[in-house]
């Protein structure tokens, strides 16, 4: 019983670190931009297919490395060709056209690679048990909590050390000033779009390994990452992190106890959350209304 | 150009409505699509209730369209064989949801109102897909039909008779179309509008904004969930995709595509969708990509919807 | 008694103090002018009062009942009825139904989901007297946002007036306009006060207008209140003086 609760509390960890690379991503475009990027999902996806495909030329660390960037490539084409038309318009235009992509992505993926699941490789120095009592403790695991980490703490030091992050921080406290300060709004629009996507590009590749890879692999986490944002607060970056490992958590710990309501279960705490503090648990004050 | 009057758009629209049975066949439909159309275009109406008039971004709607979808399905097939019955319970399923969760959103605005209503919409649908022994999971209600309307005097097939069924469908839509139109035009609707155009100003002529949009909210849903529950009769079935994320975005696209400020706009956007949901998924494997880019190309290129360009050009 | 009294009131964003223990009382059928240079906490004041945010500390009492922590709505409901700076109104309707939505709320049936033909007359009637008034007939059926920023004005002033108030708040109503538009607003704000005894306050930063209309004048500088009086007392007031003079030069 203990190893089957910690092995879900684990998992649940892990479940929320990609809710957390996910929804972080979202947040950078949605607090700066406006736009909830619908197609989030479908980058996460192309992530995971791109390295897929790299991966017998170049290896899984190939893979790892070239994948969330390719991505990124992407997501600046799609930002400086469709999305930035819409900046400054009602927030249901770029909804509706992310949607739109959203669909397309996920079909373009069918049409390529299938819509069955692809094996995915994951090197053999990563894939055996560290313990042969904690039999869920592989490296692979144990790897991907550690990168997810890294890649936080790194997101956060660009954030607030690099003259970019400032520039991000900034235009989402207040964008007008950035703009009459002689900031290029539009390329930091873009540059942060392409920041966001490259979080999920990164996720796509770690979660491809645990969750098995296809075309709906997106759509399945895009939700809980909505859920992070508003259960850890709308304009708050650390507020969405701790949201994205809290609704992990909750869903691992639940699928112990009460395996059909796995996934109810983070719609209760957005409930819940919504009802006592509806700015959410760190979100700012009047960011919400 | 000559402005045609509103009363003379209204009449043509329902002329349309009345007629369309006898003259789908000939321009290459079948009735089911023209009930579709009805149905739907219900749906689309009901959403802009709220977002074209009340100026609320819905973007979890499907959620109560599901709702009544499986309230009826349920109610004919466990409850009582009564078509009215499983209308009741359906409609009253969807609006009971609407009033819980509309009490926990209305204080928020603009995209988080629509990202917490699509994560909303979620819940239903896992519940659907995931209770098993009762909503049966991912294959939905089935092995139910719907049943003849018994009027006393009359009993009219509904089940045989699709022509029949039109016109039932016809005159709920009548119906609820016809309260959503006197409510708009009422002191309570143009509090709506006002809510639209200045939130803050309509807040100091003392309009409790909150309260208001909860009450648009709830009525919007109110009539999306009837739309639900004709649509499962038209299905004889319904599954967990009623009321998945993907219908959500097809009832606003629809709204979008016809004219969010007009009132038919979204019946058009309705039918123009069907029409072309219904030519590209019989033609093509790869419809999801069709759709996917009509979303893109209407954002782009008509984002004030069909109406709202011919309006634009004084023909409206 | 008065029916607006202030006490202590204070606000703070963060570690801005924007208005600093201000206390002020209205008595009805008064002229209340607040002036003070830019940044001196005029419109957080009047936010306060109208419930727009409640304050930090202190009260709020109006005609008698404590409104500290009221919603606007509330506040609205019971008399109190204000303009903006920057004028809010339903761009995208015409002014006849601006007015409309005002009058039908302050009747009462901001919920009514019909209209009875009774209601609808003296609502009509109610509307035609205000469009009047506000020399707005020949322009009602114009959406207000194509009218000159003037008549938004005044049509803005006569929204609040549908509400039928106690007490009118005007913030800075002749903010941006022409010598003539602040000529008729101005004669508008008198009449209103001479005509009908309403407790008017209101933020300007024309002293003409001020002198002109004012019984009393409260000047704030940096969140507090730097003097009270009739425009006599403010005019040869020294600490308002340099308070002005030295922000002007």
């Amino acid at each position: 019983m203990t190893q089957l609760l910690l092995f879900n509390v684990f998992n649940g960890l892990i479940v929320g670190a990609f809710y957390a690379l996910m929804a972080l991503g979202l947040s950078l475009i949605l607090n700066l931009s406006g736009v909830i990027n619908f197609a989030h999902g479908g980058f996460l996806a192309l992530g995971a297919y791109i390295a897929y495909t790299l991966i017998p030329y170049v290896g899984f660390w190939g893979g790892l490395a070239i994948a969330p960037f390719a991505t990124a490539a992407v997501g600046i084409v799609v930002e400086w060709a469709l999305i930035r038309r819409l900046y400054g318009r009602d927030p249901l235009y770029s909804l509706l056209l992310t949607f739109g992509l959203a669909y397309i992505f996920e079909d373009v993926l069918r049409a390529i690679w299938g819509a069955q699941s692809v094996p995915y490789p994951i090197p053999p120095e990563l894939s055996t048990p560290l313990s042969s009592q904690f039999f869920f403790l592989t490296g692979y695991r144990l790897f991907m909590v550690g990168l997810a980490a890294l890649v936080v703490l790194a997101l956060f030091l660009i954030l607030n050390r690099t003259r970019l992050g400032m520039r991000i921080r900034a235009g989402t406290a207040d964008l007008e000033t950035v703009s009459v300060l002689g900031i290029n709004v539009r390329i930091l629009r873009t540059l942060n779009f392409g920041l966001g996507i490259y979080l999920a590009g990164l996720a796509g590749v770690l979660a491809a390994g645990m969750l098995g890879l296809q075309p709906t692999i997106g759509t399945s986490l895009i939700m809980p990452s909505f859920v992070a944002i508003i259960v850890g607060g709308l304009g708050s970056l650390p507020g969405t992190l701790l949201g994205g490992l809290l609704i992990g958590l909750a869903a691992g710990i639940t699928a112990v106890f009460f395996p059909s309501a796995t996934e109810a279960v983070m719609y209760v705490m957005m409930g819940l959350v919504l009802l006592v503090r509806p700015r959410g648990l760190l979100g700012e004050e009047g960011r919400v209304s | 150009m000559k402005r045609v009057p509103a009363v003379a758009w209204t009449g043509l629209i329902w002329l349309v409505l009345l007629t369309m049975p006898y003259w789908m066949r000939a321009v290459g439909g079948y009735t089911e699509l023209a009930s579709r159309v009805l149905v739907l275009g219900l749906a689309a109406m009901s959403l802009n209730f709220l977002l074209g008039f009340t100026g609320v971004l819905s973007f979890g709607h499907a959620a109560y369209f599901g709702l009544g979808a499986y309230g009826a399905a349920m109610t004919i097939k466990y409850i009582a064989p009564s078509t009215p019955l499983g209308i009741l319970v359906g409609v009253a399923t969807g609006t009971l949801a609407a009033m819980v969760i509309g009490a926990l959103i209305a204080r928020l605005r603009g995209v988080y109102f629509a990202m917490v209503t699509i994560a909303f919409g979620q819940v239903f649908y896992f519940i659907a897909f995931r209770w098993n022994s009762v909503t049966g999971g991912d294959d939905g209600v089935t092995g139910w039909k719907r049943q003849a309307l018994d009027l006393g005097l009359a009993k009219i097939d509904l089940l045989g008779n699709d022509k029949a069924f039109y016109y039932f469908i016809l005159a709920c839509f009548a119906i609820a179309v016809t309260l959503m139109w006197l409510l708009l035009r009422s002191p309570f609707g143009r509090t709506l509008l006002a809510i639209r155009e200045n939130e803050r100003r309509a807040r100091f002529l003392g309009v409790p904004v909150e309260r208001h949009i909860w009450l648009s909210f709830v009525i919007s849903c109110c009539f999306v969930s009837l739309a639900g529950t004709l649509y499962a009769l038209l299905n004889n079935f319904t599954d967990p995709r009623a009321l998945r994320w993907d219908q959500s975005g097809n009832f606003v696209i629809m709204a979008v595509l016809g004219g969010m400020r007009s009132f038919w706009g979204p019946l058009i956007g309705a039918a123009i969708f069907v029409v072309l949901q219904d030519y590209v998924s019989s033609h093509t494997e790869n419809w999801m990509s069709f759709i996917g880019l009509f979303f893109v190309l209407v954002v782009l290129f008509f984002p004030r919807g069909v109406l709202g360009i011919l309006r634009r050009k004084g023909m409206a | 008694m008065s029916l607006l009294v202030v006490e202590n009131a204070t606000r703070r964003f963060g570690s801005l103090v924007a208005v600093d223990a201000v206390s002020m009382s209205v008595a009805p059928g008064e002229l209340r002018a607040i002036i003070g240079p830019n940044g001196a906490g005029k419109t957080t004041f009047f936010n306060l009062i109208s419930g727009f945010f409640p304050p930090t500390s202190g009260r709020i009492l109006f005609s008698g009942t404590d409104v500290t922590r009221l919603s606007p709505e509330r506040r609205v409901g019971m008399g109190m009825a204000r303009t903006f700076q920057i004028t809010e109104i339903f761009p995208e309707l015409t002014a006849r139904e601006n007015l409309r939505i005002a009058v039908e709320v302050a009747s009462g049936l901001r919920r009514s989901p019909w209209l009875r033909g009774h209601a609808n007359a003296q609502i009509r009637e109610r509307i035609e007297v205000l469009l009047d008034m506000g020399g707005l007939t020949p322009k009602a059926d114009r959406l207000v946002g194509e009218l000159p920023h003037g008549d938004q004005r005044t049509a803005e002033i006569m929204m609040a007036l549908a509400l039928k108030p106690r007490l009118l708040l005007l913030d800075e109503p002749t903010a941006g306009m022409g010598d003539q538009e602040t000529h008729d607003i101005t004669q508008l704000i008198r009449k209103l006060h001479k005509d009908q005894q309403l407790t008017i306050v209101l933020i300007e930063h024309d002293m003409r207008v001020v002198f002109h209309l004012a019984d009393r004048i409260t000047v704030l500088a940096e969140g507090a209140v730097l003097g009270e009086g009739t425009p006599n007392e403010i005019a040869r007031d020294e600490r308002v003086q340099a308070a002005y003079l030295g922000k002007a030069a």
